[in-house]
């Protein structure tokens, strides 16, 4: 899928527009280079509609001089010169920062798992069999069950940074992922659930996604009359629980939001947010990781950061350049990268973002089944319609979910057609909260991957059915 | 291989991106192998993004980026190759053919193989030029621009902070295919943006603004920009002492952003053909049907010029026009692409978008409005309320269509009591099933027309256009 040299020439590209940078007398100057390639398939209405191939790739360049900074992209080396011209252009007219210089380089731990030989072997007749997998497993579970919608794709990418400063590195990740919509229709009565999984290694078993997604259209069939609007205990499974976390958490953890009075936790440094038997870390170097690896996205070492310990804030997310602002700006006394420099990709200049964000608790959890019980009465809640409406600066948030569970007495006893959905995420993680043993869900967002159990939460959430 | 990539041996002295007999060899070759059909698009964009953070510039982006996809059918069945290397498209026939075939070679008898619906085959060149070429403005005009929002934006000692956001692109696009469609396409697009972040005590709110359209610089110098950020900011410090929404079943009334959003959301998504193909819309088999209240006039038209929306071509080759999606509350046409007319033997309708040269086209939307009604004013709309909410701005929706469930959220709202506006809320969403709320549409003011800009994503991203008139609904679940 990927040729052998690829972050060789990749490296050789790259040192190359640095030597225009350096001819051009750019002080400081990092280009970052990328390429992929990958196969897919789609699936619609029970069938593979479209197979699909390719990979795209490009440089971006970012320079620094004297504290001010500017970046430009391009795809072909050749127009190198053209983009640092526009980079110096951008510099002239970008603020100076003072004390803002390119990391330098530190030597990195590495990272494990980022890539499977397995992927790179596969071809696109190996994935079409996949996809022959996962249709024939709907087909199985459920004969009334339709695979409308979804896909499976395999990914190889090469990367590579290398800078002023001396640091030359590149490496070859690879990924693998399925998403499936699966829904139900029968006697005029649709439902439907979508569940995806995504790893850096092959995925041994593509058919749980399935399995799960079927699951789900069948048990939310049992319909009940929607009852009042209640505030009451909400049991959020992985799977709802994690687009929300990722809206609202992330953006609230970066230095720069906390330190501009922008994060609902802003002011709250070493004191308790969260309920005291929560910790949250942002783990960089996770071995296979979706957004982990041996240096972030600006060459600076990669770094397991703990953000909440017990459930008081003790940490936050630095990038190079936002720490130096700030401290600039005198919004805060002193700031250092955390190694928390992330990119969409070689059009982007590295902003502060977080890796593998994991949720967890010191306290004892439970089975989904114990969690149902220990809640006595109210809602499971699987999936979300709008998470990415929520507010990340005051962690509000207002959603409505179709795959809703009525709880009472500690059992189920039917599905609501829909609800309304609302609290405060900040607040209900500071309430009663219990987490769930279940395996975490490793749910890649633009955030970052989030890796969250089931997660109970007693305090501040109303269902409002419709 | 992107070290490899050998972009520059295709700019040709025509200005052609494009070499044209190599791609038609190319295109013969695919046809000599089996192709039903088989094209080849090229998307050339030059773009501009820049923001500042309280005033002070914090980045800028000019970029060039090229991408190609070769679509091709064979046996009733897609391949489809991307890259950002040009030069290489030629050498990929086969495998993509071979893609194809395979993928042709797993539908059962009674599964649908894809057709493509005929259209007018056409050689041209088609520029929207703008006033101001976007290519033309520089980035001092751009901070300029984005100050003047700030400038009136962070006037307050609550207002911790403010970003201001600028984004402009050109577009260029090549098609050829082997039917001999051989079109050239060139747009701009041009965008402003901005939130302001305010914060008393504990409480911390923020509210964004948004103005753009198809066209150059001359799309923000239409906007009176201080005027936004001053706005945004009465908003955001109201938002501050508002308290939260009330929940359950209501009058609503939505401006014309959440108007756009809601007619985007629960009803032209669903009109998307590709998905009433793949079983996953609420509309399949109601053409003709009545599905809204008989006010209810809704229009798609990427041929209304400076909607964000907008393109003067669609992704396949077809002309574009407007589509009305629903005439006095029935279902009047799905917006479709090639594959999806044919499958319904309808006429195409120029509803195919890519999100860029690295993406195949879907049937997407372009600027999607709800007509106008009779109501004079807001007044009018709520003078009849005893209690309900008026709802402003939009954070957003989603929609499930093949149940056709949607949601969407409000930046601010006020409680509506006995036909005045009372009192401020916040954390306003919206949420019903397509075919029961359309039905309780029961007034809309005169005057129609976009909204904020926005960006639908279906797996791709594209900018879209929605709006409307004000809207009130009989009864809606908030909260």
């Amino acid at each position: 899928m990927i040729p052998d040299d690829a972050v060789e020439r990749l490296m050789d590209s790259a040192q190359a527009i640095g030597n225009a940078c350096e001819k051009a007398g750019v002080a400081e100057w990092e280009i970052f280079a990328s390429q992929g390639y990958g196969h897919s398939l789609d699936i619609e209405a029970g069938k593979i509609s479209m197979a699909s191939g390719g990979g795209d790739g490009g440089f971006g360049i970012r320079i620094v001089d004297e504290g001010r900074y500017g970046f430009a992209h391009l795809v072909d080396p050749s127009s190198a010169s053209n983009a640092i011209s526009q980079a110096l252009s951008i510099a002239r007219k970008s603020p100076a920062i003072e004390g803002f210089e390119l990391p330098g380089n530190l030597s990195a731990t590495n990272v494990g798992g980022m890539k499977d030989k397995a992927i790179l072997d596969m071809s696109p007749e190996d994935l079409l069999e996949q996809g022959d997998q996962v249709l024939t497993r709907v087909a199985e579970l459920d004969s009334r069950a339709v695979a409308v919608g979804g896909g499976v794709g395999v990914g190889a990418g090469a990367g590579a940074i290398v800078t002023s400063s001396g640091i030359e590195d590149g490496g070859v990740y690879t990924s693998h992922g399925i998403g499936i919509h699966v829904s139900i229709e029968e006697n005029d009565h649709l439902t439907s659930s979508y569940e995806g999984e995504s790893s850096r290694t092959l995925l041994n078993d593509l058919t749980a996604s399935v399995d799960k997604a079927v699951h789900w259209s069948q048990i939310t069939r049992e319909k009940i009359p929607g009852g009042d609007t209640e505030d009451c205990p909400v049991l959020m499974t992985s799977g709802g629980f994690s687009p929300l976390f990722s809206v609202v958490v992330p953006s609230a953890i970066k230095g720069e939001r906390l330190a501009r009075g922008e994060s609902f936790w802003s002011g709250k440094m070493n004191q308790q947010v969260i309920a005291d038997h929560l910790s949250i870390v942002d783990d960089g170097l996770m071995e296979g990781g979706m957004s982990s690896g041996s240096r972030d996205d600006e060459g600076v070492p990669s770094r397991t950061q703990s953000i909440i310990e017990s459930g008081r804030l003790i940490g936050e997310l630095w990038s190079t350049r936002d720490a130096a602002k700030l401290v600039s700006e005198g919004k805060v006394e002193s700031a250092q990268t955390t190694g928390s420099a992330s990119r969409g990709g070689h059009t982007s200049p590295p902003i502060c973002g977080c890796s593998d964000l994991i949720l967890s608790s010191s306290s004892k959890t439970h089975s989904r089944e114990k969690l149902i019980e220990e809640m006595e009465q109210g809602y499971v809640v699987h999936s979300v319609m709008g998470a990415h409406t929520a507010n990340p600066t005051s962690g509000d948030f207002s959603v409505t979910t179709s795959t809703i569970l009525r709880v009472e007495g500690g059992e189920i006893v039917g599905a609501l057609s829909q609800a309304g959905f609302s609290g405060n995420m900040a607040k209900a993680l500071s309430g009663r909260v219990v987490l769930g043993d279940s395996s975490k869900r490793k749910g890649s967002y633009s955030t970052g991957s989030m890796h969250v159990p089931d997660v109970l939460m007693m305090d501040g959430l109303r269902i409002n059915p419709a | 291989m992107v070290v490899a990539t050998r972009q520059s041996e295709s700019i040709h002295s025509n200005g052609r991106l494009l070499d044209e007999d190599k791609i038609n060899r190319a295109l013969d070759n695919a046809s000599r192998l089996g192709a039903e059909y088989a094209e080849i698009r090229l998307v050339s964009q030059t773009t501009n993004s820049a923001s500042l953070k309280d005033g002070k510039l914090e980045r800028a982006i000019p970029g060039q980026e090229i991408g190609i996809t070769m679509r091709i059918l064979a046996d009733g069945a897609w391949g489809v190759h991307s890259t950002s290397d040009i030069a290489s498209i030629s050498e990929q026939v086969e495998p993509t053919l071979r893609l194809a075939k395979a993928v042709a070679a797993r539908r059962s008898p009674s599964q649908h193989s894809v057709g493509l619906a005929e259209v007018p085959i056409i050689e041209d060149v088609t520029h929207w030029k703008s006033l101001k070429d976007v290519r033309d403005t520089d980035l001092d005009t751009r901070i300029e621009m984005m100050l003047a929002i700030d400038d009136e934006a962070k006037d307050h000692e609550n207002i911790v902070s403010t970003s201001t956001g600028w984004s402009d692109e050109h577009i260029h696009t090549e098609l050829m295919t082997t039917e001999g469609m051989n079109r050239v396409w060139s747009f701009q697009r041009s965008l402003i943006n901005g939130m302001v972040t305010a914060r008393d005590g504990n409480d911390v709110v923020s509210y964004r603004m948004r103005h753009g359209g198809e066209g150059g610089l001359e799309v923000i110098e239409s906007c009176d920009l201080g005027l936004m950020g001053r706005n945004a900011r009465i908003s955001a410090l109201r938002l501050l002492k508002a308290e939260r929404a009330p929940s359950g079943k209501m009058p609503l009334v939505a401006d014309r952003d959440l108007t756009g959003v809601y007619i985007h959301e629960a009803l032209g998504h669903p009109c998307e053909a590709d998905l009433v193909a793949a079983g996953d819309s609420c509309l399949e088999g109601r053409l003709g049907q009545m599905i809204g209240s008989e006010i209810c006039t809704v229009v798609d038209d990427p041929t209304m010029r400076g909607g964000y929306g907008c393109y003067p071509v669609d992704d396949e080759g077809v002309n574009t026009r407007p589509k009305n999606l629903i005439v006095n509350g029935v279902l009047t046409e799905y917006l479709n692409h090639r594959e999806t007319a044919h499958r319904y033997d309808l006429d195409p309708n120029g509803g195919a978008r890519a999100q860029d040269g690295l993406h195949h086209p879907l049937v997407r939307m372009s600027n999607t409005v709800i007509q106008g009604g009779t109501h004079k004013d807001l007044d009018e709309l709520i003078e009849d309320i005893e209690f309900g909410v008026y709802a402003c701005g939009s954070r957003g929706g989603q929609v499930d269509t093949g149940r056709g469930s949607f949601q969407f959220a409000a930046q601010e709202a006020w409680i509506i009591e006995n036909g005045s506006l009372s009192r401020p809320v916040k954390d306003v969403s919206v949420s019903g099933m397509t075919l029961e709320i359309l039905k309780n549409v029961d007034g809309l003011t005169r005057d129609a027309y976009l909204g904020s800009p926005g960006f639908c994503g279906k797996g791709q991203t594209v900018p879209v256009g929605d709006g409307g008139p004000l809207m009130r609904i009989r009864e809606a679940l908030v909260g």
